[in-house]
């Protein structure tokens, strides 16, 4: 076991010393409390992420797009997606379904298997425009955007269909 | 007054004394009572680790508002410091100021919300001022904007308020999203057991 092995006993007439030796260990007991404290004031329990896009459309552009390939438009419905490209390409991807209160389920899977084609197909593509209509929700509308930065298309505009 | 132990404290008289004396220092204990503390920096080593792994050096950019739930996303980046335009189903509100009222704003057929192009005008101000002295402000000049919206808001407020923060200046708009893995702890703790 862990027991400490024992000195060895020369010289008869000294003492021999305790094999316990005990630590004071208040002073890591502060700097733990210490530590404590201070972590439990600055915790930042909610881990919050950021979707970047570029507004299209209105006002100044953001900064100088760079020289595209293709342009991607993915727009955004009530009918569902529609993804076309300038090569021609047009492919709508219909609601997956309805909820009971009527709001509108988007194919977001079906979405994420046409972008990461797209990707596979154009692997330097990495810009896409999100055209979204007026009623569709601010959650479908970031729900999409994940879906293409999730595919590989980080560099993301948004602009209304209509 | 001098420090003594606690106990029972006789008269010099009755401590000399053999019959007396004798009862009263029997069954004494020692004052010295150890105290097994190494459980309890073990647990706070444990909760050290633990927070250390929650720490963010940005601190909280967001707070968390009632009124307004965030969309979940699974590739969002980490969130950075920028002024932050907070749009609830009743008001849009920026760095704690209410700008406007969103039924005024579904009712005004302009493009963009006239408060908030002048809100954030005067936070670019803002941050000119504090980087006056920069040599290379227009360089680090990102013009990042962080849009907390409720999930339920419709895109045409959204669409206004980014059009807006583009009038300002502001081509970046960053939406800010919950981490999914967040959103399903969160889940699993309301899960009753």
């Amino acid at each position: 076991m862990g027991g400490g092995a024992m000195p060895e006993a020369g010289h008869g007439k000294r003492r021999r010393r305790a094999l316990d030796a005990s630590v004071n260990v208040v002073p890591a007991i502060d700097l733990l409390s210490c530590c404590i404290s201070f972590l439990l004031f600055t915790a930042v329990w909610t881990q919050i992420g950021r979707l970047q896009t570029a507004p299209l459309g209105n006002g100044p552009p953001a900064e100088t797009q760079p020289t595209k390939s293709l342009t991607v438009t993915l727009t955004v419905g009530q009918n569902g997606y529609v993804l076309a490209t300038s090569a021609g390409a047009q492919i709508e991807i219909p609601l997956s379904g309805r909820t009971s209160d009527g709001a509108v389920l988007y194919d977001l899977k079906g979405l994420a298997e046409r972008l990461k084609k797209l990707k596979s197909d154009f692997p330097d593509q990495a810009a896409i425009t999100v055209a979204a209509d007026d009623a569709v929700l601010y959650q479908d509308l970031v729900h999409t955007i994940d879906a293409c930065v999730g595919a590989g298309l980080a560099n993301v505009s948004v602009m209304g269909a209509s | 007054m001098a420090i003594v132990t606690p106990g029972k404290r006789p008269s010099a008289r009755f401590a000399t004394s053999r019959i007396l004396g004798g009862k009263m220092w029997r069954g004494r204990h020692t004052t010295n009572a150890d105290l097994n503390v190494v459980p309890m920096v073990d647990m706070m080593t444990m909760l050290v680790i633990f927070l250390l792994q929650q720490f963010s050096a940005t601190g909280e950019v967001l707070f968390m508002q009632k009124d307004i739930k965030l969309p979940d996303a699974q590739h969002g980046q980490q969130i950075e410091v920028a002024p932050v335009v907070a749009i609830s189903a009743a008001q849009v509100v920026v760095s704690g100021q209410k700008v406007a009222e969103v039924s005024e704003v579904e009712k005004d057929p302009s493009q963009i919300i006239a408060p908030l192009v002048e809100k954030l005008r005067d936070e670019k101000k803002r941050w000119d001022f504090i980087h006056q002295n920069d040599q290379d402000r227009d360089k680090n000049w990102k013009g990042e904007v962080n849009v907390q919206a409720d999930v339920r808001v419709p895109f045409r407020i959204v669409r206004r308020v980014m059009a807006s923060a583009a009038e300002a200046g502001y081509g970046n708009v960053n939406l800010a999203t919950v981490e999914e893995s967040t959103m399903a702890s969160a889940a699993a703790a309301r899960v009753p057991r």
